[in-house]
This record gives structure tokens, sequence and C-alpha cells, in this order.
């Protein structure tokens, strides 16, 4: 995986010869500018004698190539490798220049010789030839081409076909049908099932009543009962086709109980806590007048499944959390202050403008209702209902945490994913309005998901150890929100993942990444900023540590296995059937000197990935330095220079 | 095990340590129900009835234990055992607060150099004659203003190791390499006749004779000439440290002064400029040409550059701190927690001392140059500057007897002034002479542990350690102002060294992670972005913010657990290896079968 190259001669002149990896063979490289394309994704256009910015002040270092706009990324081909390049940890389906078309945010195209520069949307004219392209990317990244040498029709072409793909009219345009579509042509009907025939390692999809029967009998609630009312979606489209409710509600209240609340969404258990103690959600009742007795039959009903029979708490989520509104605007201003805002000058105010995004304070809030809940299930032992209008955003952040801090299974990466089924995908969060992948209505977009896995993040960087996913996974977890080959994010809720799914077969976000951990809970934000990293160090240097020791001990139980087992003579196989990322040496005894391209941003990079101080140099500054919040299309799309 | 197709699973589930995470708070302070006396230590006077006004869990009733050392409070009426044991030489301030309320309850105010304030309210004694534990307190507390000694001339514990024999600055410049062709050790100091806060063995270039050097004291602030501190051992780029040369108003110069900074110059062949960093900020090293100071014109330093660093001085590091206590103790105000901490510049002030050292770091190994590096008196920030330095080039130093070296030999050794910045056992807490600029540099050396994790050997509870007997006063170290001071106290004789107690004990102060990388520059990241305020120092006391599951204890575990096995294999190869020996005669014909491995995952 790494062929450690030390051609570049660094100023750390004495650092001792790496241990190379000879057994891996170096990349080949890519003979003819293609594109590397997926089943189904097809090149809509591409312009040749592109330039690709890797820094402000000088383009020496910037990258020749061809860039590409297919109905899934952009992707920009070149025969130069980047300057300071030195790990080769490839993503599965994006190459290093890749960007989903999903994760373009705003495409801005420039004419620094007419000082013109349009924000373009889908369908648009572009009146002037653009010499340069800028890429603002929802993972905070910004990209930026020059065409300086390239033809001026196709550079003009090519951006209008990024605007266009990067605005599909409708979910079926995005390209996850595509995708799946071709390559599991002929298995149509047959789904990739959350059961694993072997031992149940596998990521649980809470979409057949037997995954409920089994978290059921996981947890030990045997006062609940998995209902199936929903089946064919014939009470609410929101809710999945089965899940659980107390055993005293019989089917036919349900039924009637259904019209009185937001869009028929039946109140749906989570989990219990180990003293019996559930946490329930529910939407708002809609009739006032039918209010108080339906909220009171679902809580007795409550109640006569907790073993001590205790009344109902219930949290009121609306009036205690921040809005989706309040999030998303979080987030709009913590993205001025960590790419957008020149870094050393906002460098004496972080603190403060980190405090006025007011981001950190949403996460402290979401954490700590979510430590009261857990009180009142523990120490209280009662049985909380998590009340919010339409039970689609707040709950879902809600109940994850109660469960990530009470329920250790939920730790465990399968864990964590059935949680994330449950929770999120079935329980019908919007992701598909949450992420605005169609880019209509910015209202509704919201990084609700975004704001739990910060909080995950929060208590991982708290208690490391007790999780058994890191933080690189979190981040490549939040990444593929922007890859619209996974349904799990490109939904709404479940009857429209179901109806889509005729065509498309649900993919494990497990199957993304080739491997997964760390980073600084500055990793997601701050990881393409060049300015930010530490050269080999950061908090990666300990997992690499971490790592080598727990494989060598893997090796140590492996070797002892094989004395009990065969009586034989242990082999050398463990090498290539090793889980952890960093392996360990065949001489385990002599520590590894620390690979010289871990950084705190590994394993992202940041070269040619944010061209921020080249936008402030250019043109563009006035544009950026006028507007407070860049993503401001309105304003923007009127201005020129 | 089983194992599915796909890479899903970082840990084998031995490995995992689930902790439960709980909503309780868990306050539980130092619970030794028995008084733990140290040799010598006696106790002075005890009171029942104290009540001690814990910020965090309310007020808690006990009975308050005064001796030559420490304060101890143990609480009585609650479970679990609550107490409080803190040195005496913690204390900065303890006042009377308001008169005695009507019955005749008294309330005082224990000011701490170590984040934290304790309040208690104590019945006045009816006896009148009789004095106040409090008053036995003050008297015991501040020692020095009461014309007896500190505890550490008392303190007798034996340990394995004699830690006063840490440091010779003999082998440490060997150590370095320094070459003798260039440079050599004077003992022009041998008395302290040159400079009385420098110590006794100094190394300057060969080529400047004693009689030079003198002049050049004169030349310098308090005498302190530049000398030689770190010598790169492939460059030969040096690191000197110096204090201002008294320039005045007048630009004064001195040319056997600049005749040294070019001998300096000259013994690295590597190149031919250097560098003169000023600590200061430009605007107050130009006002200290007022009071006879000033900095070197680069019209008199030929081939010399100045860089102002931009620190500012030990009153305005004071001031800073104090406002970081107010900001942490006892409460924290949540919705205001990131900027009231950047209202308090301490983050900014480590990261202008970080980012000091890291130019110097920088200039010597990547431009190969050498540097001298000064402040006003080159007693406070200059030893900052070069140590962190020291820390970043040479990786001896990031081993627990390298940082003990390290300390020895800059803090020490040249003079931190020790007693007045940190005001050992004196009353005078508004001396405008201390200041925390020793803890400024403890918690550089933190941030960049935070960054390497691997490449220091010793670990956050060792710092943690430090700074706490910084200010107990139980041990020698840290006395007095400068090495001579400390030899004409015979503070070696009469004392324990704090390396004693730390070496006879190494194991609870090793980090496990630590990878010895015989010659790996640090150059940490100094951005504010990077910088974390270290809670787990100033805002230890407040239970809210424990420090929780550190990693290290799981890496503890599993190195356990790797030694375990290790030996658990070792014994089976043995094993195996009898066996084969006993039966290679009978079997020899089919040893293939046998080399099939048991897949364990499938």
């Amino acid at each position: 995986m790494f062929s450690g190259k030390q051609t570049k001669p660094t100023f750390k002149s004495y650092l001792p010869p790496l241990q190379t990896d000879s057994k891996k063979s170096p990349q080949l490289p890519i003979k003819k500018l293609e594109a590397k394309l997926l089943p189904g994704e097809i090149v809509v256009n591409e312009a040749n004698f592109v330039r690709k910015c890797i820094s402000a002040e000088s383009c020496q270092d910037d990258l020749w190539g061809k860039l590409v706009c297919t109905n899934f990324k952009v992707s920009f081909i070149t025969h130069n490798s980047l300057p300071r390049q030195r790990f080769q940890c490839t993503h599965r389906l994006l190459g290093e220049h890749d960007i989903p078309l999903a994760c373009v945010e705003q495409v801005v195209t420039v004419n620094d010789v007419k000082g013109k520069q349009k924000i373009l949307g889908s369908n648009q004219k572009l009146k002037f030839n653009p010499t340069e392209l800028i890429l603002y990317c929802k993972d905070f990244r910004i990209i930026r081409f020059r065409f300086d040498e390239a033809g001026p029709e196709s550079a003009k072409k090519v951006c209008l076909a990024i605007a266009h793909y990067s605005h599909p009219a409708d979910p079926q345009l995005l390209f996850g049908f595509e995708y799946v579509g071709k390559r599991y042509h002929g298995s149509t009907g047959e789904r990739v099932s959350g059961i694993d025939p072997g031992g149940g390692m596998q990521t649980t999809l809470f979409d057949c009543s037997s995954d409920w029967d089994r978290e059921i009998k996981r947890i030990g609630a045997s006062e609940w009962r998995v209902c199936t009312i929903n089946q064919g979606y014939f009470i609410s489209p929101s809710l999945p086709e089965f899940f659980v409710v107390p055993v005293s509600l019989a089917d036919q209240d349900l039924k009637q109980y259904a019209c009185f609340f937001y869009s028929q969404r039946i109140p749906l258990w989570c989990w219990n806590h180990s003293s019996g103690s559930a946490l329930v959600r529910m939407s708002n009742i809609s009739d006032p007048q039918q209010q108080r007795k339906v909220e009171q039959r679902i809580s007795s009903a409550i109640t006569k499944s907790h073993p001590l029979r205790s009344d109902v708490f219930k949290s009121d989520l609306d009036k205690n959390l921040p809005n989706i509104q309040d999030i998303q605007a979080a987030l709009l201003k913590l993205r001025q202050i960590c790419v957008i805002d020149p870094f050393e000058e906002s460098e004496e105010k972080w603190l403060s403008s980190l405090e006025s995004s007011r981001w950190m304070e949403y996460v402290r809030t979401f954490l700590r209702h979510a430590v009261e809940v857990v009180y009142m299930l523990e120490s209280r032992n009662v049985p909380v209902i998590l009340l919010e209008k339409e039970d689609r955003d707040l709950s879902c952040v809600i109940s994850c945490l109660v469960q990530l801090m009470c329920d250790p299974h939920c730790r465990s990466l399968h864990g964590f994913q059935s949680l994330i089924q449950k929770e999120w995908v079935m329980a019908g969060h919007r992701f598909l309005d949450r992420c605005n992948h169609l880019k209509k209505n910015d209202k509704e977009e919201s990084p609700v998901f975004l704001l739990f896995l910060d909080c995950v993040w929060q208590l991982w960087n708290q208690y490391p150890a007790a999780f058994e996913f890191t933080e690189v996974y979190l981040t490549v977890l939040g990444d593929s929100m922007w890859v619209p080959i996974f349904s799990t994010f490109l939904f709404n809720c479940p009857r429209q993942r179901a109806e889509n799914s005729r065509v498309i077969v649900i993919y494990q976000i497990t199957h993304f990444y080739v491997f997964f951990f760390f980073f600084t809970s500055l990793l997601y934000f701050l990881r393409w900023v060049p300015e930010a990293q530490i050269p080999q160090g950061g908090p990666i240097t300990a997992f690499h540590k971490l790592s080598v020791l727990t494989d060598e001990i893997d090796m140590l139980l492996n070797q002892l296995r094989q004395y009990k087992g065969a009586g034989g003579t242990p082999n050398s196989l463990h090498a290539e059937h090793s889980k952890m990322y960093f392996k360990a040496t065949s001489t385990p005894h002599q520590p590894p000197a620390p690979p010289e391209y871990l950084s705190s941003s590994f394993p992202f990079s940041p070269v040619g990935n944010l061209c921020r101080p080249g936008i402030l140099g250019s043109p563009l500054s006035k544009f950026l330095n006028g507007a407070k919040i860049w993503l401001s299309t309105e304003t923007l799309a009127n201005e020129t220079i | 095990m089983e194992k599915s197709g796909s890479v899903d699973s970082t840990f084998p589930d031995v490995y995992i340590i689930f902790l439960k995470l709980s909503v309780r708070s868990v306050y539980k302070d130092t619970s030794k129900g028995e008084l733990p006396l140290l040799p010598e230590e006696l106790v002075q006077d005890s009171a029942k009835d104290v009540t001690y006004i814990c910020p965090f869990i309310g007020p808690v009733r006990g009975s308050l234990t005064v001796t030559n050392y420490r304060l101890f409070f143990r609480c009585t009426d609650r479970e679990p055992v609550f107490g409080l044991d803190l040195p005496l030489g913690v204390l900065s301030r303890v006042e009377k607060i308001g008169a005695a309320t009507s019955r005749g309850d008294v309330s005082y105010g224990l000011v701490c150099k170590d984040m934290r304030n304790l309040r208690f309210v104590h019945k006045e004694p009816e006896d009148s004659l009789k004095k106040s534990v409090f008053e036995v307190l003050m008297k015991f507390a501040f020692p020095v203003s009461n014309n007896m000694s500190l505890f550490a001339f008392e303190y007798k514990q034996v340990f394995p190791e004699n830690g006063w024999r840490v440091y010779d600055p003999l082998a440490e410049y060997k150590r370095q390499g320094l070459a003798k062709e260039s440079w050599r050790i004077t003992k022009v100091n041998d008395h302290y006749e040159l400079c009385d806060s420098y110590p006794a063995a100094l190394v300057v270039p060969v080529t400047i004779t004693d009689e030079e050097l003198r002049r050049v004291s004169s030349f310098r602030a308090k005498g302190r000439i530049p000398v030689l501190s770190w010598i790169h051992p492939e460059s030969q780029a040096a690191v000197v440290r110096a204090s201002q040369p008294m320039v005045g108003q007048n630009g004064r110069r001195c040319k056997e002064d600049e005749k040294l900074l070019q001998a300096i110059m000259d013994a690295n062949a590597q190149s031919h400029k250097m560098f003169i960093f000023d600590a200061r900020p430009s605007v107050n090293a130009a006002a200290n040409k007022m009071k006879g100071g000033g900095y070197e014109s680069e019209d008199a330093y030929q081939n010399a550059e100045l860089v102002f660093l931009d620190i500012h001085n030990i009153h305005v590091m004071r001031e800073s701190l104090r406002k970081l206590k107010e900001v942490v103790y006892p409460k924290i105000e949540d919705s205001h927690w990131l900027s009231n901490l950047e209202s308090t510049h301490w983050l900014e002030h480590i990261k202008l001392i970080l980012a000091g050292a890291l130019r110097i770091a920088d200039k010597v190994e990547s431009g190969k140059t050498s540097v001298v590096v000064h402040c006003s008196d080159g007693w406070d920030r200059t030893p900052q500057l070069t140590s962190l330095a020291l820390i970043m080039l040479d990786s001896h130093y990031r081993t627990i007897r390298g940082f003990q070296i390290l300390l020895e030999k800059e803090w020490l050794s040249f003079g931190h002034r020790f007693q007045q910045r940190v005001g050992h056992g004196d009353k005078n807490h508004t001396d405008a002479d201390r200041s925390p600029i020793f803890l400024q540099f403890i918690d550089c050396v933190w941030q960049m542990t935070r960054q390497f994790p691997a490449a220091f050997e010793f670990n956050e509870y060792f710092l943690i350690t430090i700074l706490d007997q910084l200010y107990s006063c139980l041990f020698g170290t840290f006395l007095c102002n400068s090495e001579q001071q400390r030899l004409k106290e015979e503070v070696p004789k009469h004392t324990v060294s704090l390396w004693s107690f730390v070496n006879s004990q190494l194991e609870e102060f090793v980090n496990p992670l630590y990878v010895h990388y015989p010659s790996h520059v640090l150059f940490p990241t100094v951005g504010i972005r990077h910088l974390q305020l270290w809670v787990t120092y100033y805002i230890r006391w407040n239970p809210r913010m424990r420090p929780q599951e550190p990693v290290h204890q799981c890496y503890k575990e599993l190195l356990a657990k790797r030694a375990e096995l290790q030996k658990r294999v070792e014994e089976l190869q043995r094993e195996a290896a009898n066996r084969t020996a006993s039966s290679s005669s009978e079997r020899a014909g089919s040893p293939t079968r046998s080399i099939t491995p048991v897949q364990t995952y499938v």
C-alpha cells in the first residue's frame, strides 16, 4: 500500500530510512488520460490542457491534465503526481482528483480578463468564455481549475456540464440509480439482506420483522412487539414497514391513533435501558382536541411495558434544542472561519469566531440533552418519550446519542451502523432534503447528520477505547453523504427508498473505504488547510503505534491458535489477513519509524484541495470579502467585478 | 472467529474495553483516612469542626490538621470520605475574610499557586491566648517570611538514586559532541566572579580569551555573556544564549562582544550568517535603551540578522494567568467559554513562545545557521526559547533523564530565578517579580506532547508532578535563584532532589507510546487551532473536568497482553521444538502434512 518513496529531500535530513513495503508494486502510471469510470458511468463532457491550481503564489506546482464531467463526478486526470504526495490510500470509488457531483456546492466561472464571474446553476447560459472554474464543495474543499491553454469552447462546455449535472432535476438522476441498475441487472428484487448467514457480523438493516425481533431479544424488551400494520406503507409513508410498539397496544388501536399524529407517524420504540425503561420517539399530535386522550393512551401503554410501571417522562426536543435552520447557519459560519478566512489573520480571533459560529454550542446542547435523557432512564428509571414535531431530525440525534452512551453494542462498528440504520434511515430522516442533493430548496438543507457525527466524535474523544471505530471512520462516513451511490443517505424515507429498490441495491457504507480511523476534531473541518498540518505528528502517530501493537497481539494470538489447532509450526500467512491498517513488521520488537507520510491531516491530502489563498490573490477576493458568507448565491450571482 | 469478506472490523473484540459512561459525578478527592506523615514531618496543630466551602459540592464539615509540610482536611460527615491534602508550599496567600459572625465563625481564604482557591469557616477559639489553627498555618506556610527554613531542609527521605548527580555539565557537552578545535570550556566563572547568575562551567569559542570574556561581561546585562547552549552534531550550528547588550541611548559598542559573536559565527563553517533572536517585542527592546540596555545594531554586528519574537514580559504573563484562573476556577461559564479563554490571551502567549522556539529550531536545523537568543536579562524568555528549541532539535531531551538534564542546565544552572518567580515560602504575594514563566514552558512542552504523542518518553503525569513539586518545597531542586546560591546554601547537601524521587519510580512517568527516534527533529504546528488549554492541569480541581479514560491506559494493558502472549508462544515454541526433536527420528518421512495451517478466519 505504501511504497514509501524517498525521492524528495526533506528538511528533516537525518531521518532514518523508511522500512519500505516492497511487496506492493507501485501504482502503474495511467497511459492515456482516460477517466476511470464505474459501471453505468458515462462521460458527459471534457476539456484538455486544463490546469489544476495547487498553490496561489506560483503555478509551477500546478497540474496539467484533462477535466472530465461524468454523470457521477468531476474528474481531473493528470500525468503529474502531486509534489508532496507520500501516501497512496486509495478511495474505492473516487480517484485523488475526483469530486462527486453531489459534493459540489457551487460552481463559479470566472473570466479574469474581462473581470467577469458567474455562479452557474442548471440549464444556464454563459456569455463569456471562462478562464477559471472554482468548485466549492460540501466537504469544505475549494478547487480551482484554469483554462489558459484549453479551447475556449470546450472550457465553456465542460463548465456548463458540471453546473448542469451537479443540479439534478429529480432523484432519479442521481448517479446511484444508473450505477446499481447496471451492476445488479438481472438480480432484480434480490436484496442484500442485513442478516449475515454466518454470524451476525453485518449491519442490521431493520427492513424486515425478524431484524426487529432480534433487536427486541438482544435488548430484552419482552413487553414490546413488532407491529406490521404499515406493511406496504399503507399507514404512513415516512415510517418503516416494521416497527416496535408496546404489547398492550393492539393493531386496531394503533390504526385508529395514526391519523392524529403528524404524517401518521405512530410513536416508535427505539431502545430499552437495562433497567427496563424504554426510549420512544413521537411526533406531534396534530389535533389539539385529541391530544390529551391519545397521549394518555400511548403513555399508559408504555408505562404498562415498564417493569415498575413507572410514569413516562416527556422530553420536548423542539423547545430545548436548536432547530434545523440554526444548525445550518452555524455550519455556514464554521465553514467561513475554517476555510474562507485567511488563515494567519484569523488566527487571533479563532476561539471567539468558533464560539460565535455556535456550532460547538449546539454540539454541547445536544450532548447535554442526551445526558439528561440518560439520567431519566438510568437514575430515575422512567421511560422517556422524545417529542419532536415531525420526529425526523432532532430525535434521530438524541435517540442515537442516548444509545451510544448506554449500550456498548452501539459502539461497535456493526452496532453503530445498525443504529444509524434504525434511528436515521428507517425512522425517515430526510437525507435527500437535508443534503439538498437536488439543490432545490435551500431552506430544507441542514447538516443534522454531520452535527450528530460531531457529537459522536466528542464522545469518542473522551472515551477513545470505548469505540470500535475511529475518527477517520466518522469523517469518511460524513463524506459518504456526498457520494450518491449509497442509497443509505439518498432518500427521505423508507418508502421512497423501497420504491426505488427495484433498481437499487442497498450498498453498505462499510464497503466504502479500504481503511478507517483517526483525526482531531479538526480533521473534518481543517483537513484541507495545509497550514494546519502537523508533519509527522498528530493523533495518527499514536494510532499508528496502537495499530501496530494490536496487530502484533493478533499475530501472537494467531500463532497460539495454530499451535493449539494443528500442533504444527505457524506459518507467516498473517500479513495478508491482518485487519489493521498499519501492520506489524515481521520483527515485532523493533519499533517502526514514523512513516513520513503521516501528518495530522492523514489520510486526506490538503494539497490542491484548498485554493483559498489563490482566490484571495485574484479578483475573486473582492467578491469573497464583500460577501460574509460565500453561499448566499442570490446576492453573488448578480455581482460582477 | 467469523470474518466476512469485507473490511469491517478494526479491532478484534478481545481488545475493546468498554466503559460505561456515567452521568453521575464522581467526586472523590484524596480519601486517605490516615494522615500520611513524611519523615521529619510533625503535626503542628489541628482543629475539629472546620467547614470547607467546596465550590463544587458545597460545605463539608471535617477536621483540619496543619503540619510543618502540609494542610490536611478530612471530612467527617459524609460518604465517600472526602479529603484535601496539599503542601503548604502551594499557598500564595492566606487571609481572614470579613469579621467574625455572631456565632463566632471566621472565614479564611487560601489562594493557591496551582489554580485553586480554598475557603474554610472555623470557630475562633474562645481562649484568646490560644492561636487559631489558621495562624499556625500562616506561620508554616510562609517559613521564609518567618525566618524559618523550608521543609525541604528537614525532609530526609532516602531514595535509591541520588538525583543531584543527574546533570554533569562536562558530560553533557561531551554528549553534544563539542568540537575541541572551535569551542572550549572556560573556568573564568569558576567562583561566579564573572557572572553570579551563570553556572561555573561555560562554553565559549576557543579564539576568545578569558580577559576578553570579562570585558564582554561588562557589556551584557547582569554580566550574562553569550555562551553555548547546544551544538548541532552535524552542521555545528550553535544555539547561544545571553542577556541584552548594554547599548544604551548612545549606541555603545563593545569590540570584544562583536568579536565573540563573530567567533561564534566562524565556529560554524556551514553558514556565513547568524541570527540574533531577541525574544521581546521590538518596542520593548527599544524602550530598554532608556535604561541602558537595548539590542544589537546590525552595523556593529556584520552578517548578523536581528529578529524580534514579540514575547511579552513577566508582568503580562502573570496577568494573563490571573485572568485564566478567573475563567477556569471555580465555575466555568459554558456559553462564553471560548471567548473568555481567548480574552485571557494565555494560548496566544503560548503560541508566540512556541513559534519563537520553532523559528530558532528551523534556523539551526534547516538553515544550518548559528543563533544567539536573548531577552532582557536572559533568564526568563531566553530559557523558554532555548529549552523548547532544544527539545525540538535533540531527541535526548525528550527522554525522562534528558529532560531532567535540560531543566538542570537551561533553567537551574543558568539562573532562572525560581525563588523570585515562585516566591517559595514568602508571604509577599503581591511581589512583582512573581510570574508563571516556568509553568508556561511546561505548558509548551505539553502542547508538543499532544502533537507528537510518540516522541516523548515521559507522560503528562511527569509534567504535572514537576509543577506540583515546584510549589511544594519538598525537594531542593527548584529552590534559590542560581547555581551559586544553591551552592552557598548547600542545597544539594541538605535537601533531596526531585529527580531522586522521580528516578526511583520511573514506571509512573513513562509514556507507553514512546518510540525513540534518534535524530527526529520535531516541528510542531503553532497555530491557535492546534493549541489546546491544558485542561488536566488548569482545570483539574473541577470534578466535571476529570480526565476520562486515557488511551495510554488502554495501551499499557495491550502491552501487558502482548508480553503475556509472547511468553505463551515462546513456551509452545519450546515445547514444539522438543517434540520435533524427539519424534523426528521416528517419522522422518512425512513432515509436509503438518505444515498445513489452520486458518482461523474464514
